[in-house]
């Protein structure tokens, strides 16, 4: 579903990702693993066309998608919930679920059953639901960003880091929803400095250093590895 | 007591055109975070494209309004195109300066082709009206009726359709509508027609009561910008409220104080007004 050959990508003058090639099939469930700065979010983004990368290709669904514009590759099926979350601050929760749907919005029984998905996966979505979204809490945020994302009907999505800076209640709620979502059908790419969180839920990962990927395997057998271990889970 | 209200309902009038074209300029500041300071002109070129409606192909004056309307449409959308869109991402520095270079290049160019005489649109509506014991013309009344009409709709637009919603979204957080399929280049031109429109719309209603000269929106873009600072920047109800602030304090203080300093009291409110809350009224403190 998604392929990367060879993806580099510049940031201002200095070289963030490097030779990153990556497979993901329909139905996956994937993390992407590294530390602070080892350049997932930039790799994210530049699957996302947010960035453009200088060299090799992505292509999502058989289609070369590194030229194409953000907005044209959310409509091939691709979501990104970002790092930051990116909300839409001072929209009621309602209404960045509705812009959340901007690509199907003549579609109105399937958005009112998206709305419906979400606000089962996340029931305080339903309580908040005209609460400003920039006054929810850091977990709640996350959550709206989540569906936010899904609210495209999205074939992959992709998820930054959505562990950053919650209470660790929080996170085991937040992995146990994005589980669910994979199980419900949706491709999942998962973005994690919380490794031993990522590997439990996901069936296979990669592992980015420096921006060039350096391991990959099933995640039963990356939780064993001694360099994994080391590295991420503190052992 | 007459006076005084002749003066209120004056304000009223001048207060929903400082509205109208305050909003336009809040709009784009939203989405660009650049001022565009060029708005004033568009303003004037609205006035001249009504003018020559009228006076050159004989157009009604409903009909040289909403095809001036149109006409300002395209000419923001070209402005958006050309002149802004190639600079994101660069220094905010470089728009400010296509900015004045664009107020520059149209105040200099009307000048050029249609000289620098002030013309004035013939009354459509010279009959005077009798209301609450004041005495006005057709024309004042019709200016404050379409404004608010406008403003509402306007209103309408952004909060209650998908469309005007993408205006707030790209306002909030770029990226973030980005990353939900919206067409952020779409939105931006989209916002520069609706500014640009409502500059022409509020400049074409005044038209036919003031005179209309290549430099009549330099002050008015001044103004618009102490009104937006006024409101609160990016705020829309703080647009249209310091719009009608300001039109009051200029009619009130120009009634019956002195006529020659109205734009002094238009200033000294802002000055006063943020020294009391320097975020504006409808301000957020920045974070």
């Amino acid at each position: 579903m998604l392929k990367l050959r060879n993806v580099a990508t510049n940031f201002g003058n200095s070289v963030i990702i490097r030779g990153v090639s990556l497979e993901i099939k329909k139905g996956d469930f994937v993390s992407l693993l590294g530390s602070n700065g080892a350049g997932k979010t930039t790799l994210f983004r530049t699957i996302a066309g947010i960035l453009k990368p200088c060299q090799g290709t992505v292509e999502f669904k058989g289609r070369q998608t590194n030229r194409m514009s953000a907005d044209k590759i959310v409509k091939l099926g691709l979501s990104l919930c970002p790092e930051g979350r990116h909300l839409f601050p001072q929209l009621s929760v309602h209404k960045n679920l509705m812009m959340g749907a901007y690509i199907r919005r003549r579609d109105h029984k399937g958005i009112k059953r998206s709305i419906g998905q979400v606000q089962e996966l996340f029931p305080i979505l339903k309580e908040r639901k005209e609460q400003m979204a920039g006054t929810l809490s850091g977990g709640e945020q996350q959550m709206l960003a989540i569906a936010r994302a899904l609210m495209s009907d999205p074939e992959l999505l992709l998820l930054d880091e959505p562990s950053i800076g919650l209470a660790p209640l929080i996170v085991k709620n937040i992995a146990d929803k994005v589980k669910a979502i994979n199980e419900m059908g949706t491709t999942i790419f998962l973005s994690e400095q919380n490794a031993n969180m990522a590997l439990k839920i996901t069936g296979r990962g990669y592992v980015l250093e420096s921006g060039s990927i350096i391991m990959e395997g099933p995640s039963n057998q990356l939780i064993t590895d001694d360099v994994v271990r080391k590295a991420y889970l503190g052992a | 007591m007459e006076l005084f209200l002749q003066q209120v309902f004056n304000g009223i009038m001048l207060g929903s055109t400082y509205a109208m074209v305050a909003l336009g300029l809040t709009l784009v500041f939203g989405i660009l975070h650049v001022p565009n300071f060029a708005h004033g002109n568009l303003y004037m070129l609205g006035a001249y494209v009504t003018f020559f409606l009228i006076s050159l192909y004989q157009f009604g004056f409903w009909a040289a309004v909403i095809s001036s309307m149109v006409i300002l449409g395209v000419v923001g959308m070209l402005v958006e195109r050309f002149v802004y869109r190639p600079l994101i991402g660069q220094p905010h520095i470089n728009m400010f300066i296509s900015a004045i270079g664009l107020l520059i290049l149209l105040e200099n160019s009307v000048a050029v082709v249609w000289g620098t005489s002030a013309k004035r649109i013939p009354h459509p509506y010279p009959d005077t009206v009798h209301l609450l014991g004041i005495t006005t013309t057709q024309q004042r009344l019709i200016v404050i009726v379409a404004a608010v009409i406008m403003i509402i709709l306007l209103q309408l637009f952004i909060k209650k359709t998908i469309h005007g919603t993408t205006i707030e979204a790209v306002a909030q957080d770029r990226e973030g509508a980005q990353l939900v399929g919206i067409n952020v280049n779409w939105v931006s031109s989209m916002t520069f027609a609706i500014s640009s429109a409502f500059a022409a719309a509020a400049a074409s209603l005044m038209a036919p009561i003031f005179m209309i000269t290549p430099t009549m929106g330099a002050l008015l873009v001044m103004k618009a910008f102490v009104i937006i600072i006024l409101g609160g920047l990016g705020s829309m109800q703080g647009a249209i409220l310091g719009g009608y602030i300001l039109g009051l304090v200029e009619s009130l203080g120009g009634g019956f104080i002195s006529a020659a300093y109205k734009d002094v009291f238009a200033f000294g409110a802002l000055v006063l007004i943020l020294a009391i809350k320097p975020t504006g009224l409808f301000g957020k403190e920045s974070n």
